[in-house]
């Protein structure tokens, strides 16, 4: 108990294309993000996922759904290797 | 243009398959090029533009994508053979097509594209502008048709693309080809579908997308859906960069240039008592393209000679579009073809028409 908010939030896209828009759009939108290689332990495959910390989800998934980009899967980094998926 | 193709092949990493550098690099190229695509043809949704090698891959996906046994196509008489050898090849696998005429100046009647609809009539396939005549065909009265029958509309800009402005918000097309060689001014080997959200396209090519590995269907969504294989990305990255430019130029002023070396050139010849222009007399209908022919002299030795003694290149013959010249009564021959860019010069145009007088005047 009295877990602390975890820091980082990686986002999976479809494909290449969404990534790359998603990273427009968020940029454009000034949350800061990071392009990452997808997570080994994510099931995925375009290459690219993007990291944002989690204070900026809320801003983030305004952005992307305002663009309508919606990601495949969103997933937040516990400790180390361990990710919990989350919805959008 | 060339020195970005030239920066790219000496890094071409292969986009969207993997997550270092390189790879991401190619990635946004891709990206870029397909969203200044969006941008210069005014449509909201990048994704929509898939790359293709040309125009004629991006007809046929088109072509092939809809139709299907029992379906009927309407076409016209001045269609390029990257429209009617699909078509023709879809008749073998079941499919009716009407061929509709077009007047002698190369233009069709959207009247008689209208009554050549049925209720079986899935596609209507139309070039925008004919590459024989330059007529720019009416897309917007037979979009209107096509759509009252529920039929697609796919429009060949092979010849409009890059030089006749045309917004996708104004002109909801269904299916839109165009290759990035002509125009687009990109290098060869690029070329581009759009598909308008909500039409069935089935793909021509399925295989790798880097998406969605897991499994071993095609990606439902765009522009997986249609693009399979590794890409031409160091080609694409060079389109990417004359798009760039004609976003900044805007085709309308590419147009207006375009328009008044056509004016002085359709003066010009009309003033050569034997030679014969082809196509609409009105510039404002007329795409950047001038066929004509010297009275009595073979095509191709016009062609031969405006290069080898003027230094002037033009294309003779049929242009890959027989039914273009049946239309305008120049079959088997051809024409000679003249097509002001955007970096032709009114001193090039004077130049041509001096030459020309001096081919024509031999013959007399
Ligand atoms: C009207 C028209 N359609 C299609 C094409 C085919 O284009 P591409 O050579 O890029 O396949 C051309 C090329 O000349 C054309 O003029």
């Amino acid at each position: 108990m009295g877990r602390t908010a975890p820091p980082e939030v990686v986002l999976i896209f479809r494909g290449t294309h969404q990534v790359m828009s998603a990273e427009k759009n968020l940029k454009r939108a000034g949350v800061p993000m990071r392009l990452i290689p997808v997570p080994r332990r994510l099931t995925s495959d375009c290459g690219l996922a993007i990291r944002i910390s989690h204070p900026d989800r809320d801003l983030a998934r305004k952005v992307l759904s305002r663009a309508r980009i919606i990601p495949r899967s969103v997933h937040i980094l516990l400790d180390q290797e361990e990710y919990e998926e989350v919805p959008f | 243009m060339a020195e970005t193709v030239a920066r790219a092949l000496g890094r071409a990493g292969n986009p969207g398959r993997s997550g270092h550098a390189l790879s991401i690099r190619s990635a946004r190229d891709l990206f870029v090029a397909r969203e200044r695509l969006a941008e210069l043809f005014g449509a909201r949704d990048s994704s929509r533009f898939v790359f293709t090698g040309n125009a004629t891959e991006a007809l046929n996906q088109a072509i092939k994508g809809i139709l299907r046994p029992g379906d009927h196509a309407v076409t016209t008489s001045v269609e390029h053979n990257s429209v009617m050898r699909p078509l023709r090849r879809m008749e073998e696998a079941g499919v009716t097509v009407t061929v509709v005429p077009a007047g002698p100046d190369g233009a069709v009647d959207a009247k008689a594209v209208a009554a050549a609809i049925r209720r079986r009539t899935r596609l209507v396939a139309v070039v925008h502008a004919s590459n024989v005549t330059g007529a720019i065909q009416p897309a917007r009265q037979i979009l209107r048709a096509a759509r009252k029958a529920g039929a697609y509309l796919l429009l060949d800009a092979a010849q409009t693309a890059g030089s006749v402005p045309l917004s996708l918000s104004d002109l909801p097309v269904d299916l839109l080809a165009a290759p990035g060689h002509k125009g687009l001014l990109g290098p060869q080997g690029t070329g581009f579908l759009y598909v308008r959200e909500g039409v069935p396209v089935v793909p021509l090519i399925e295989g790798g997308t880097g998406s969605r590995s897991e499994s071993d269907r095609q990606p439902d969504f765009f522009p997986d859906a249609l693009e399979s294989g590794t890409p031409n990305s160091v080609g694409i990255a060079g389109l990417g960069v004359s798009l760039a430019w004609l976003l900044r130029k805007g085709i309308g002023a590419v147009r207006r240039k375009e328009r008044e070396l056509l004016e002085e050139l359709v003066e010009g010849m009309g003033r050569i008592g034997n030679v014969t222009v082809y196509g609409p007399r009105d510039p404002s209908r007329r795409a950047s393209v001038i066929s004509f022919l010297v009275d009595g002299m073979d095509p191709a030795e016009v062609g031969r000679r405006l290069e080898k003694e003027f230094g002037v290149l033009v294309r003779s013959g049929l242009h890959c579009s027989p039914d273009s010249h049946r239309t305008i009564g120049t079959f088997p021959e051809g024409t000679v073809r003249v097509s002001p860019g955007p970096f032709t010069t009114g001193k090039e145009i004077a130049r041509f028409l001096a030459a020309l007088r001096k081919i024509a005047a031999s013959r007399r």
